[in-house]
């Protein structure tokens, strides 16, 4: 029961950065390699806020959210506009550079030993349904559907989710409907950015502060994406959780060095038998 | 400068080769020993990066792998060596399992491409730690393994792995320099277009991920000869994009430009000591700006500076297609018939094409008219394989098209142009037009790394059947301009020659006419008749109805995926209900465009 606690713990930080990868994913049809890059930052604000000025961790929020947006905004005017028209390889390697950077600059401000964080929440243990949890688990985990399914009724609700919605179906003619395709691309990665940073003092307590934690999350999340299918975010809390349930109970039964090689396995599983994911529609390629 | 354009005159392998032979020599021509040991890691480095550029600058697959394919050859040339096999063998058997390597990774790459493949690669990297642990007996887990014994001299490390680059640039620019590498570009441009040529989209890309994991093995194992030494740690992410940052540095669409790439970043980091501890933030730095400021990178820089020197500046006339006047006598083209008979596809519920039957014959022009949306851009891709049909029977001479996949329809000679024209960045208007006989021609991969006879035979005989295509379109005069910049009734007709040059049973042409000014329209109308008359069968859509009428010999009309109406261009413009879907009005008596028109013996 533990086990799959932890499970979904994980698996709501997966879930988190793959919200983030479907909002930019949505509003511009772009992937956004460095999205776990910003969860990263904000770990290490919340930390800041903490142990090196001696702040209440809900300074962080705020701050986070600010420092979040305005990297997100430089990211896309900077690294992803610029190569909008060179095609999808362009692209890549102008994320990778970004993600790469941030992680680079990350290391140089806070070096590379793993820094334990005091979030919001506290560490006080309960007793639920006769599983040990604590209270900033809790909060990841409630943050998490929050975000999701607040995004999920957003887009499919308001106006300007439909507009996102109907960007990521046909850019042109979303262009032509009167739809500023270029804001809703920088402010998707402004929202993106801003909520993964403001959520590092809410998952630093399970994540812990790690300059190189987003190598290995920004292709668990991708997975977690993958899973639900690219877009959906209520398929994202499908593939999130059941990833990290998944990859929870490998490590119990089989030991930590067959999570990867599992999980890699299950990557091609998903991409290759149904790369539409749960939710998502096939569509059938159109010249 | 002259001397300088005199050595451009110069067989372009020449200045490489001499540099790598001095580079080969330079411990015995003063090079010291801690510029060796330098050297001997930016050969290696090399090695690999220039390896990833095949299939990352000129396939466009954006595979991160290499470092897995580089620690297996590390790993297997590191055991073998414990168990007491000799360097050379040990280096064979770990370029053999980088490539067996290859294609396993290769696999889910064919269905792959952009982010999914770039993941899994990814995937495969952070897998190292986790694999040597799982064998751990072997590999000796997250400790490593060391080596003992056997040992080559500093100098002898530098001869074997600059002997390695030299030999393997050597065989990669041959590789991309033939037609081979132009398949790549084609595939990176547009799968459709390489699977419209007959190109085996599947088969060329796990070549290409095969031949660039071979290397990388090498360069694995030469490492394991210089260090002695070998652990999970020497494998990480970080190395994957330093390898991505030098290729971009050097230009990733270049063979030679990896050393440069790389030889940058190894200096760098050797040089200045602060760059260490800067390093990640300098390759990300490098990844965003050379994507966004110089995507061809240092090898751009140079060939720019080649061209300028030399003169050969790309210059574009106004006109770049002379008006064709007399018609020459061309070459039988082997048309044969097609015949559609009760065609339908459905997409989810939505016919986009019911029940259509329609026969084009060889030495005729069949157009195909109909407005936005009526279907006639889906039959095009129902005839060439891209889609299969719901319902019905699609015959070419005595072959069912139904049911074969798209590049062997290609191959059965059914060529097409698209409605944008797609022609690949980075080849010239005659190599666009010689890529129509890749498919059924080219030499095999051995044969073209090693420059045999027989690819240059085939080059030569490419060469001649596309200037006589180029010839009959009109644009033999283009053959050296790169095709990509040309304005876009050039291209146009680039588009027709490549179809053309490939013997094709059935030409298709998709809006051929449209952006194009009524001189050009006069010209290609020209083109069409001549082969058709020439025995081709061709089906043309278009919009430009005077067009389709002049070369037309029967029109078929569709209208919401459904035939309205067939018949010879005379009895369509009378006819009332094409005119009241299509054209709005029915034209009056002298407005009728005469066919055949007389087009090209004015």
């Amino acid at each position: 029961m533990l086990t799959v606690w932890l499970g979904i713990c994980t698996g709501a930080v997966y879930t988190l950065v793959a919200v983030g990868f479907n909002m930019v994913f949505v509003a511009s049809g772009t992937f956004n390699f460095a999205q776990p890059q910003y969860l990263v930052v904000g770990t290490f604000i919340a930390y800041t806020a903490v142990f090196t000025w001696g702040l209440s961790p809900w300074i962080a929020l705020p701050a986070g959210l600010v420092i979040g947006a305005v990297s997100g905004i430089a990211q896309e005017r900077l690294a992803i506009r610029p190569v909008a028209a060179k095609g999808i390889n362009a692209e890549l390697v102008t994320m990778v550079g970004w993600a790469t950077a941030m992680e680079g600059i990350v290391l140089l401000i806070w070096g590379e030993n793993p820094l334990a964080v005091n979030g919001v929440a506290s560490n006080s243990v309960l007793m639920v349904f006769g599983t040990r949890v604590t209270v900033a688990e809790i909060v990841i985990v409630a943050f998490t559907l929050a975000v999701a399914l607040g995004l999920h009724f957003w887009s499919h609700r308001s106006l300007l989710g439909i507009a996102c919605l109907a960007t990521s179906e046909d850019r042109d003619s979303a262009m032509l409907r009167g739809i500023n395709v270029k804001l809703l691309g920088v402010g998707a990665f402004a929202v993106a950015g801003g909520v993964l940073a403001l959520a590092g003092p809410i998952a630093g307590p399970i994540t812990f502060a790690v300059y190189s934690f987003g190598n290995t999350v920004v292709l668990y999340a991708f997975l977690a994406m993958a899973i639900g299918g690219f877009g959906h975010n209520i398929g994202a809390v499908v593939g999130g959780i059941s990833l990290g349930i998944f990859q929870s109970e490998i490590s119990l039964y089989l030991g930590d060095k067959w999570v990867d090689i599992l999980t890699f396995v299950l990557l091609l599983v998903v991409l290759l038998a149904r790369p539409q994911g749960l939710f998502g529609q096939r569509r059938e390629r159109v010249i | 400068m002259r001397t300088l354009a005199i050595a451009r005159q110069l067989p372009s392998w020449l200045w490489p080769l001499i540099a790598g032979l001095a580079l080969v020599a330079g411990p015995w021509i003063g090079l010291n020993a801690v510029w060796t040991r330098q050297l001997t890691l930016i050969a290696i480095y090399t090695i690999l990066v220039a390896s990833l550029n095949l299939t990352f600058g000129y396939a466009g697959l954006f595979s991160l792998g290499q470092v897995a394919m580089y620690a297996l050859g590390a790993y297997v040339t590191a055991i073998l060596m414990v168990h007491g096999w000799p360097i050379i063998p040990s280096l064979v058997a770990a370029m053999f399992a980088a490539g067996v390597l290859g294609v396993i990774t290769g696999l889910p790459g064919l269905r792959l491409a952009g982010w999914g493949l770039g993941m899994t690669s990814f995937f495969l990297v952070i897998l190292t730690p986790d694999i040597a642990q799982v064998f751990q007996s072997q590999t000796g887990g997250l400790f490593g393994l060391a080596i003992f014994g056997n040992a080559l001299s500093a100098k002898g490390v530098y001869l074997a792995c600059a002997i390695s680059m030299v030999v393997v640039l050597g065989l990669l620019r041959n590789l991309v320099s033939s037609s081979f590498g132009n398949s790549l570009r084609v595939l990176r441009q547009s799968p459709v277009l390489a699977t419209s040529l007959g190109l085996n989209v599947h088969g060329l890309k796990l070549k290409s991920f095969i031949l660039s994991s071979i290397p990388a093995g090498l360069a694995g194992g030469l490492y394991v000869i210089l260090d002695h030494y070998v652990s999970p740690d020497s494998f990480d992410l970080t190395l994957g994009v330093l390898f991505i940052a030098a290729s971009v540095l050097g230009g990733t669409e270049s063979i030679y430009g990896a050393f440069f790439g790389v030889a940058v970043i190894q200096f760098l980091t050797w040089r200045v000591t602060a760059f260490q501890q800067y390093s990640l933030v300098a390759y990300g730095l490098f990844l965003v700006l050379g994507g966004v400021l110089f995507s061809r990178g240092i090898a751009g820089i140079a060939r720019d500076f080649g061209n300028r020197i030399t003169r050969k500046a790309i210059v574009v006339p106004d006109r770049l297609a002379p008006r064709l006047t007399t018609p020459d006598a061309i070459a039988p083209i082997p048309g044969q018939l097609l015949q559609l008979t009760e065609v339908t596809k459905d997409f989810q519920g939505n016919r986009a094409v019911d029940d259509v039957s329609l026969t084009a014959g060889p030495g005729q022009v069949t157009g195909l008219v109909g407005p936005n949306g009526s279907g006639k851009t889906t039959l095009l891709n129902l005839i060439s394989g891209l889609y299969q049909p719901t319902a019905g029977d699609i015959v070419l001479g005595e072959q069912r098209l139904r049911g074969v996949a798209p590049h062997r329809v290609a191959r059965g000679g059914v060529a097409r142009t698209f409605q944008t024209p797609i022609i690949p960045a980075g080849m010239t208007c005659l190599e666009v037009v010689a890529s129509a006989g890749y498919a059924n021609d080219a030499p095999g991969i051995l044969a073209t790394m090693l420059r045999l006879p027989a690819c240059g035979r085939a080059n030569r005989s490419r060469r001649t059947s596309a200037l006589e295509t180029m010839r009959l379109v009109g644009i033999e005069h283009l053959a050296e301009q790169p095709a990509s910049g040309l304005p876009l009734g050039s291209r146009r007709r680039v588009e027709v020659a490549r179809a053309l040059a490939g013997q094709p049973r059935l030409v298709l042409l998709d809006e051929p006419a449209s952006g194009l000014d009524e001189g050009e329209v006069d010209d290609l109308a020209l083109v069409i008749r001549r082969v058709a008359d020439a025995g081709g069968t061709v089906i043309l859509v278009e919009h430009n109805f005077r067009m389709v009428c002049e070369v037309s010999d029967r029109i078929y009309v569709l209208e919401s995926g459904r035939l309205l109406a067939q018949g010879t261009p005379d009895e369509i413009q009378r006819d009332e209900a094409v005119a009241a879907s299509y054209l709005g009005q029915l034209p009056d008596a002298e407005e009728i465009i005469p066919h055949p028109n007389p087009v090209g013996s004015e």
